[in-house]
């Protein structure tokens, strides 16, 4: 281990004690607890970077908690997959900064303070679920976000908020439980729970348990992605949180269950121990039902952010679709389209949060003409909308390249099939939104005139939107992360 | 010889930039009007500085940007392509004078010659598009931005015929990656600077179905029965965007599509292996004669037009379908002739719908007197259209039927001579209703403006001269010549 490695350690320390003193900091100003997040998150940020410099340079590297070494003390472990933190810390930060008008309008005061307290909180969580090593810790991060998340979409106060937050908590919480329970399965079997460790004893132990263990794993995270038929708790939650929650939700949340699932795989393809075919079979056909469900659902919604929210499952069922075709083209265009559409998807969150702050109205017959008033944010939605349905040189078209070309390469072209009609399906919808905003004339005349959003909010949708198009055009970026750790992953016990 | 040259780039990119500046000139209607000439003019000149080393066997490449590794956006202007870019570069520069006398009184034209100087940018990217993925990508968009100058009237009927509009494309766009993913998969490369890049190994049943999938693709915009029905219904546009539509654009890199699959795709030895083109060309056969049956029974004029455009349409896959190097001419000139001819006819419907206001066929009695210039080049391409000799669709007719005798397949020379008739049926009774049905109203000559009659009178001259002497200046019959010989290892 280098010098290097505590700040590995405090990659997660600042951002959690960060968040625990906001409101103390603050002394419940709002304005000064947003200055003290978008502080946090910009150190964080920039350890991020120094982080991933050196992961390319060196390669994955750890650090030991206490320094008890591997198998006993906790083991915090920053591989290519790890290089996710990056696009974590981006979105906190401009979610972050986004909020600043936003909030004052969506909360009461006395709750600001908390909200930033919560959002760090559950960014944390998302970092700290990236970078451990270790099973139980990788059980507690996911508990940080999720509750969090539960608190951020119960925030605004309002009964149907309040339910939503209800039924996001029961689906989560029996989710965490199911993880919980194959955490336990695998420490039983192996004894151990630091994941490399594990890996290198999963073989020759007992098949029945094993298999229960992965399928428990499986199913919790499958939750936490929202994947049909577990996204029931998806739409509304995502919907009535405030927008730079949704973002965060939408874009980072439910990719931490594909990440896990990236997890259970590099500890199942590692040991050999355990036959994943069927798993595949069955996620391949459950990410193409999400794909053609969510656009169909998604495409008789009237409220912008319901339409989004469905989008994130089809969205969703790409990756896993990605995932269970199990080539290494499909694994690439999955584990690309986990950066991609977090990118994509804030920037249509975050826009869509600026039109309802900006106009009060919410569904896409009350923004019709926005284009003409908000032509900033417009524009960086349409871009996202172009990003999202994969049409080249944007940030959706690689991931639907490779998993389309992972499909052939496995021999089904039905699922290629199926992904390029669903990017149909869901442009179809795309098209109402930019119709509205662009070709249908406004509801009423007499109402006041509706101005571009302040710039806290337009920088980010627009910075936003701009990678949508320079990750599309230097798709070579992620690839070189992604690459090697696809490679190592579908290697048995290569991994170094 | 390959030359590596930013000009194949430039091309598409610099009508974009104009674009860019159309939609910031705002509401200054001089600017705009500078910038969608200049869009024009200028993609025009770069275009044509290219066509004397085309001529002498240059291919100009450039690889833009590399997505991935193999997966990139590059340029080529080999000699297909350079025909179609010159037919399209020099067809839009009148269409946009014509556009902005058309447009003159309308309201959102900031919207309209923003998008109308993109769908330049996006017919020359297809032209000179290296790979099937490129192709893609300005096929895609060239649908996006053909959808606002379709519901350019925000009319009911206008959003309905969007939709029909968007939904057959988008279908065909569908269709078009799925193929190119594939084609990807089957041969490692997308490339389209080879004659044929598949072979047999691949199996004829997955390359049945890839050129199903392809064909399919391109095919709706080619406007192949049964996959015309967006074409007739996407006429409520105005009219200079009928014109884009029908001649230029839209239906014109339908067709190239199909050529591109047929040559350079697949490639003529694969093809007659697999004996598909024999299914296609029979489809091709079936709608032209049948679209011109029913083209008889149109009254309004431009819904007659449309009808007759998807029956043209089919010459160029027909002759591409025929895979001998003959019709292979054929199919290829028939961009141009076909090109010239139909916007010409066009021009003549937004001209008289502008200064008389009538759209129905039995309306034009005696129009010939009031509009003697705007009929008279009606005329040339109807003719050109019948096959008499020296207009232009006389040269089409004359080698796609020598190539289907050539190809053994004599049925085809009798399509030809058939739809001649149909052809005949259709045109002269309005040519009879416009110049010898007495006027009924005053007989008073009122032409359309300048800007209109212009680019009318231009047009239907080159149709005259594509006719009279096959190789007019910037219209080199050599560059097909060269296409076919590439394509055909001769």
């Amino acid at each position: 281990m280098t010098s290097w490695s505590p700040l590995l350690a405090l990659f997660l320390v600042i951002p959690l004690v960060g968040a625990v003193l906001t409101p103390v900091v603050s002394d419940s100003s709002g304005r000064r607890s947003w200055g003290w997040a978008v502080f946090i998150m910009s150190v964080t940020s920039a350890m991020s970077v120094s982080l991933i410099v050196r992961v390319l340079e060196e390669g994955p590297f750890s650090y030991v908690i206490g320094g008890w070494v591997a198998p006993y003390g906790i083991e915090l472990r920053f591989d290519e997959f790890s290089a996710s933190v990056a696009i974590v810390c981006l979105l906190g930060l401009l979610a972050i900064v986004f909020s600043r008008h936003y909030a004052p309008q969506a909360l009461t005061p006395e709750r600001i303070p908390y909200y930033y307290t919560l959002l760090l909180l559950n960014l944390t969580g998302m970092l700290g679920f990236i970078v451990t090593g270790d099973l139980f810790n990788l059980y507690v991060f996911t508990e940080i976000l999720s509750l969090s998340a539960y608190a951020l979409v119960a925030i605004s106060g309002e009964k149907t908020a309040e339910m939503a937050a209800f039924k996001y908590l029961v689906m989560g919480a029996v989710s965490s439980l199911s993880i919980l329970f194959g955490v336990g399965l695998l420490y039983a079997l192996t004894g151990s729970l630091n994941m490399a460790d594990v890996t290198s004893r999963l073989a020759g132990t007992a098949h029945a348990p094993l298999v229960m263990a992965f399928a428990a794993l499986t199913l919790g995270f499958m939750v936490k992605a929202a994947l049909f038929p577990l996204h029931i708790w998806l739409p509304d939650a995502h919907a009535i949180a405030p927008s730079p929650v949704s973002a965060v939700l939408s874009g980072l949340v439910v990719k931490i269950g594909i990440l896990g699932m990236l997890r259970v795989y590099q500890m199942a393809y590692g040991s050999g121990a355990i036959d994943l075919s069927g798993l595949n079979l069955t996620l391949t056909w459950l990410g193409a039902i999400s794909i053609v469900m969510g656009a169909f659902f998604a495409v008789f919604q009237d409220d912008i952010k319901m339409m989004l929210a469905y989008s994130t499952i089809s969205n969703i069922g790409y990756i896993v679709m990605g995932l269970g075709l199990a080539s290494s083209y499909s694994l690439i265009g999955a584990s690309v389209h986990v950066f991609n559409h977090a990118l994509i998807k804030a920037t249509l969150f975050l826009g869509a949060g600026a039109l309802i702050h900006q106009t009060g109205q919410r569904t896409l017959t009350g923004l019709a003409g926005i284009g003409r008033s908000m032509p900033f944010t417009t524009a960086a939605i349409s871009i996202g909308a172009i990003s999202i349905v994969g049409i080249p040189p944007t940030a959706g078209f690689l991931c639907k390249w490779y998993i389309a070309l992972g499909a052939l390469e496995a021999g089904e072209p039905i699922f290629a099939v199926a992904l390029v009609f669903g990017a149909l399906l869901i442009f179809i919808y795309y098209i109402r939104m930019v119709n509205a905003f662009y070709f249908r004339k406004p509801q009423d005349a007499g109402a006041p005139a509706v101005h571009e959003a302040p710039l806290t909010m337009l920088v980010p949708v627009l910075i936003l939107a701009a990678l949508c198009l320079i990750m599309g055009i230097l798709g070579r970026l992620p690839l070189s992360f992604i690459e090697p750790a696809v490679t190592r992953l579908l290697t048995p016990l290569g991994g170094g | 010889m390959e030359v590596v040259d930013a000009r194949v780039a430039i091309a598409p990119a610099i009508s974009l930039l104009c674009a860019a500046l159309v939609f910031a000139a705002a509401d200054h209607t001089f600017w705009r009007r500078f910038f969608s000439l200049s869009a024009a003019l200028a993609k025009l000149i770069i275009v044509m500085s290219m066509l004397p080393g085309a001529l002498k066997g240059v291919v100009y490449t450039f690889d833009l940007v590399e997505f991935t590794p193999g997966v990139g956006l590059a340029f080529r202007a080999d000699a297909l392509g350079m025909f179609f870019a010159v037919v399209s570069s020099t067809l839009w520069l009148f269409t946009s004078i014509y556009a902005i006398g058309y447009m003159e009184r309308e309201p959102n034209r900031r919207r309209f010659f923003g998008f109308f100087a993109l769908c330049v940018s996006t017919t020359v990217g297809v032209a000179f598009a290296e790979n099937l993925l490129t192709l893609f990508l300005f096929y895609e968009t060239l649908t996006i931005c053909t959808y606002p100058l379709v519901v350019h009237d925000e009319t009911p009927e206008a959003m309905r015929a969007g939709r029909t509009y968007l939904a057959y494309t988008l279908t065909g766009g569908a269709f078009v990656l799925l193929g190119s993913i594939w084609t990807y998969q089957l041969a490692g490369t997308m490339t389209l600077s080879q004659p044929g890049i598949l072979t047999m190994e691949a199996g004829r049943t997955t390359l049945t179905a890839l050129f199903v999938c392809l064909i399919a693709g391109f095919g709706v915009k080619a406007a192949i029965m049964p996959l015309h029905g967006w074409l007739p219904t996407a006429m409520v546009a105005p009219t200079p965007v009928s014109a884009l539509l029908h001649a230029v654009a839209v239906v014109k890199v339908g067709a190239f599509g199909v050529l591109r699959t047929i040559y350079n795709v697949f490639g003529v030895d694969l093809l007659q292996e697999l004996g598909v083109c024999d299914w296609l060309a029979a489809l091709a056969g079936i709608t032209i004669i049948a679209a011109s049956v029913i083209a008889i029974f149109q009254d309004n004029f431009k819904r007659r037009l449309a009808f007759s455009t998807i029956s043209q349409l089919s010459y160029i896959v027909l002759g591409a379908a025929l895979l001998s190097p003959l019709a292979a001419t054929a199919a290829i000139v028939h961009i141009a002739n076909q090109a010239f001819a139909k916007i010409t006819m066009f021009f003549v419907a937004g001209s008289i719908q502008r200064t008389t206001g009538k759209t129905a066929i039995h309306e034009f009695a005696g129009i010939g007197y009031r509009m003697p210039y705007t009929m008279g080049a009606f005329t040339v391409a109807a003719l050109s259209f019948i096959g008499i000799p020296l207009f232009a669709g006389f040269v089409t007719k004359w080698y796609l039927s020598l190539g289907a005798l050539e190809s053994d397949q004599w049925i085809y020379a009798l399509v030809m001579l058939g739809s001649s008739l149909l052809n005949a049926a259709y045109w002269l009774p309005i040519i009879y209703t416009a110049f010898f049905k007495s006027p009924r109203e005053d007989a008073l000559v009122h032409e359309a403006h300048w800007t209109m009659l212009g680019p009318t009178l231009l047009c239907a001259a080159y149709v005259l001269l594509l006719g009279m002497t096959v190789s007019v200046p910037g219209m080199p019959f050599a560059l097909a010549q060269a296409a076919v010989k590439f394509v055909f290892g001769m």
